[in-house]
């Protein structure tokens, strides 16, 4: 007996129409194999994915896929991660189930002394028991556990799977921050196999009381930094799983998702022009036909803007070059000649003030009412102006002209003031 | 507001005012006392009391043999004219009724001036502010009053605390309350080192019941962790040689060995060090004699370190640790910046070294204060300092660290924090029955030390005179303080407070019960 353990799908969190293709393709390719690999049933511990109610485009495929698999008589067993989770159930999860697709796990009863009783599924081919509790967002799931009656799970006889969405401490492997972690012992001990999710890279471990507490990782990409992970060349794919009374063994099952160059840009005490000859050079000496280009630009510049960096230059060469797409960081890249200082406050808008007063010195132009006090003043009613979100039923040209209006009225001019 | 008199001032001087007891009024040593003068009032606490008569000595002693071998039910004439108790008390703050403020009192009380036993009235003064911490209750002689004592958190633990009491005087009672207090504030982080387990309260009573445990407390073992508990494990790649300094003895040799293995390999230095041969002398294993270390250096740094550690090699040169504590492997390897991330978020982080070798246990501290300390330090130099918490490091039998001897040779972050760690807002909390041993510049350092009996002299005369407050006729009190019974001292007290601490099984006992109504879930 075997079962297919894929966690972290995202499905709908590629902006990119070519990412988009590669995002939908790994997860095709994954439920094929397990169609093809004859597995008993499939588990996916949330974020399949990447909002509740993603666009029809990705409900569209993701739901033809799950009729397959359905239709090859393979059940999947699933749990709310912390993105495609719905407090009212009215997920694109929610909707799977009721098609019948997917079985939601999380049997849970809220007992009136204040503790949480979760019942299993029995999977009907295996006999395998299942059970496990979603996953919200920020570690709000960890009071489930808390209050968790644990005694009838941990004395329950029989092969027992754990599915769960959220960070272990213990299974930390370096400071990279996943959000809230919680400790091991908040779940229930004896099962023989937890299956995780939320933990982007792949890891399994063994604890005493806990065997195989099993993250297969996000095939593809859930987050920006998995692709530059991806580009690093962390492995991507899910876990296959052997077992009769007991695990037997777990398959490592890869998955190719595309092809990457990563380029890295030391600006650290260089001008800005020697940080754009830098960049042409390296981007010169690599091959971005068919890759997703990664480029990478951190240090502190000795002189220069960060905006001096020609980036679209960057984006024009690799696209002509034929790259599938170009993803250009440059978040670590400051420079001494303008650099916006930090500022602290209580609250967002204090802290938008904050910023705006340390910074507006460095300034120099004539009119008064763009410097000092009116200066910082005027930032912030255009930061808010341009912040703007766009309204329901309201068009994007219309979105745009509302806010560039608003903008210029902001600043005392109009549209055709030059 | 009438009050009954217990005594009259009948002499003595600033130090030691006499005053004679009324009969039955039930003076005691540590008994606190008002003397009402106008728009203040003085408060004096009794250190010492003697009998007092108008009979001679003689005569009393024939009386007595009278009393005792002839007449059985003889008795004085008027006996509580003739007989009675005198009390020297000594001044301890002027409460002005104005405003509630406390100065440290200049003069003495009226001569032949009426005392009355204080009442929870005078002591209002005495309030909660933001951010303060209970730890008990005020006290005059036996009596507990209905005055609770709250110290300034930030203050106080920035500034260190030092707990020294003998054994059975309830160090481990007050330390629970202290956290108790803490874990309702969460304005003061804190690491445990708990050589005994006996905090957390895995099958007792203990931290893991108050409300706010499951937001605010941390609790790591290594071994079986309860429901909400995380494993214990350090990564060897966590711990740098002068980790062991000021901690373990070694020699300069020693040191030096353990210096080069970090410099050549990095964070895997002990890794490397403990598999190495040792016959070549070199540090990488391959006969480099440039290095010169003779092997019986390396050898005894590897077994030095393989004890300390609990470190065994099996055949395939896989290290592991019998306590399961350190690790050579991928486990771990996040644990001491969680914690002092923990710290950094005003939790109580308590470890339960119970299962580490006294030396293991503090390597353990060692770490996590030294990366507590820079992380403080980083902090200040970018201005965040305002931002956090008030840190501090629980520590039992800190002359271990900060004692005369071990600071010989070496000093450790401990004593580092003890110097300098104010200005980082991260201090000590020693717990000691040894403070003679600890050297006079450190104690000094220690602004709030809450004193439990301690039948030593040396011990008390070793606290009394560090002391924030003159305690120099505190001696019998000091002697006399019961289980449960401390004395304060501190520069954030306006006079050294005489406390009762709370039962910690009655403060569990007494809080808020958990809620009990359903649980949504999705």
């Amino acid at each position: 007996m075997r079962f297919a353990h894929i966690s972290d799908i995202h499905l709908g969190f590629q902006k990119d129409p070519a990412l988009q293709d590669v995002e939908q393709g790994v997860f095709e390719d994954a439920l094929d194999r397990c169609i093809s690999m004859r597995v008993d049933f499939i588990l996916m511990p949330g974020d399949i994915f990447h909002v509740n109610i993603p666009e029809m485009r990705v409900q569209k495929y993701a739901f033809t896929k799950f009729r397959q698999v359905y239709e090859a008589g393979i059940p999947v067993y699933v749990v709310y991660g912390s993105h495609d989770f719905s407090p009212v159930s009215n997920s694109v999860i929610d909707l799977l189930a009721a098609a019948g697709y997917i079985i939601k796990v999380s049997q849970a009863t809220s007992n009136d002394d204040g503790t949480i009783s979760l019942d299993f599924i029995s999977d009907g081919r295996t006999g395998a028991k299942i059970t496990g509790l979603s996953g919200l967002k920020a570690g709000k799931d960890r009071e489930y556990y808390e209050k968790l009656d644990r005694a009838p799970l941990e004395s329950e006889p029989g092969f027992k799977i754990f599915l769960f969405h959220g960070g272990i401490a213990e299974m930390k492997d370096d400071a990279a921050n996943e959000g809230e972690m919680m400790p091991l012992s908040l779940l229930p001990r004896g099962f023989s196999y937890y299956a995780g999710g939320h933990m982007h890279r792949s890891s399994k471990r063994e604890f005493d009381g806990y065997r195989h507490v099993v993250y297969p990782g996000t095939p593809f990409a859930g987050y920006h930094s998995d692709l530059e992970h991806n580009a690093r060349g962390a492995e991507r794919g899910f876990f296959i799983v052997e077992f009769e009374d007991d695990v037997e063994s777990i398959e490592f099952v890869p998955l190719e998702n595309t092809r990457y160059e990563l380029v890295q840009i030391n600006a650290e005490n260089k001008s800005a022009e020697a940080v754009n000859l830098m960049l042409h050079q390296k981007i010169a000496e690599i091959s971005p036909a068919d890759k997703v280009v990664i480029v990478k630009i951190a240090g502190e510049m000795t002189n220069g803007k960060t905006a001096d960096i020609n980036i679209p230059a960057v984006r024009t060469s690799l696209a002509q070059r034929g790259s599938i797409v170009s993803l250009i960081n440059k978040n670590q890249l400051k420079s001494k000649e303008y650099e916006i200082t930090q500022a602290k406050g209580a609250d967002r808008k204090e802290i938008e003030t904050n910023v705006f007063s340390e910074n507006i010195g460095q300034l120099r132009l004539d009119r008064e009412d763009l410097t000092g006090e009116r200066g910082v003043g005027l930032a912030g009613v255009l930061l808010h102006r341009l912040g703007a979100g766009q309204l329901a039923n309201e068009k994007k040209a219309e979105y745009a002209e509302r806010i560039k209006r608003d903008a210029l009225a902001a600043l005392g001019l109009d549209d055709d003031d030059s | 507001m009438t009050y009954k008199i217990a005594g009259q001032v009948v002499g003595g001087d600033f130090g030691c005012v006499m005053l004679r007891q009324k009969e039955g009024a039930g003076i005691e040593i540590g008994s606190l006392m008002v003397s009402e003068e106008g728009d203040s009032f003085l408060i004096l606490q009794v250190f010492d009391m003697e009998y007092g008569s108008q009979i001679q000595e003689g005569m009393r002693e024939m009386m007595s043999g009278v009393s005792m071998e002839q007449v059985t039910d003889a008795k004085f004439y008027e006996p509580e004219f003739v007989n009675y108790v005198l009390a020297k008390l000594k001044p301890l703050a002027r409460v002005f009724k104005a405003g509630d403020r406390v100065v440290i009192p200049k003069s003495l009380p009226s001569f032949f001036g009426r005392l009355r036993m204080i009442s929870s009235d005078d002591l209002k003064f005495l309030q909660r502010n933001r951010g303060s911490i209970f730890v008990g209750h005020i006290r005059s002689g036996s009596d507990k009053l209905d005055v609770p004592v709250w110290l300034p958190a930030q203050d106080v633990f920035s500034h260190h605390v030092l707990i020294p009491a003998a054994t059975g005087r309830g160090k481990s009672n007050l330390v629970k309350c202290i956290l108790w207090s803490v874990l309702g504030a969460n304005s003061v982080g804190v690491l445990v080192l708990d050589a005994h387990d006996e905090y957390y309260g895995r099958r007792r009573p203990g931290l893991k019941d108050h409300q706010k445990a499951s937001e605010n407390l941390a609790y790591y073992t290594p071994s079986d962790p309860p429901p909400g508990a995380l494993q214990l494990a350090i990564n060897l790649k966590s711990i740098k040689p002068e980790h062991f300094e000021g901690i373990v003895d070694f020699s300069d040799a020693q040191l030096q060995a353990m210096h080069m293995a970090f410099g050549r390999h990095g964070r895997d230095w002990i890794k490397r060090l403990v598999l190495l041969d040792p016959s070549d002398g070199s540090i990488d294993g391959q006969g480099s004699s440039k290095d010169g270390f003779k092997s019986s250096t390396l050898t005894v740094v590897q077994r030095r370190l393989r004890m300390l550690l609990s470190l065994s090699v099996d055949g395939s040169e896989t290290i592991t640790s019998r306590h399961e504590v350190f690790d050579a492997d991928t486990r771990g390897m996040t644990t001491v910046d969680d914690i002092v991330d923990q710290i950094g978020q005003g939790k109580v982080v308590v470890l339960d070294t119970s299962r580490l070798g006294g030396e293991a246990e503090l390597i353990v501290g060692n770490v996590i204060a030294d990366r507590l300390l820079r992380r403080y330090r980083d902090a200040k130099a970018k201005g965040d300092l305002d931002r956090k918490p008030v840190a501090t490091i629980v520590i039992e039998e800190a002359p271990r660290v900060i004692g005369n001897d071990v600071l010989v040779s070496n000093d450790n972050v401990f004593s580092t924090i003890a110097k300098e760690g104010r200005k980082f807002k991260v201090g000590l909390t020693a717990i000691t029955q040894l403070s003679s041993v600890i050297p006079k510049a450190i104690l000094a350092n220690m602004n709030t030390k809450i004193i439990l009996g301690n039948e030593m002299k040396q011990e008390r005369e070793a606290i009394i005179a560090s002391a924030s407050q003159d305690l120099s006729g505190d001696d019998k009190n000091i002697a006399s303080l019961d289980k449960g019974e401390a004395l304060i001292t501190s520069i954030f007290v306006p006079f050294a407070m005489p406390i009762a601490i709370p039962l910690f099984e009655d403060l569990v006992r007494d809080r808020p019960g958990p809620r009990r109504e359903k649980t949504r879930v999705f």
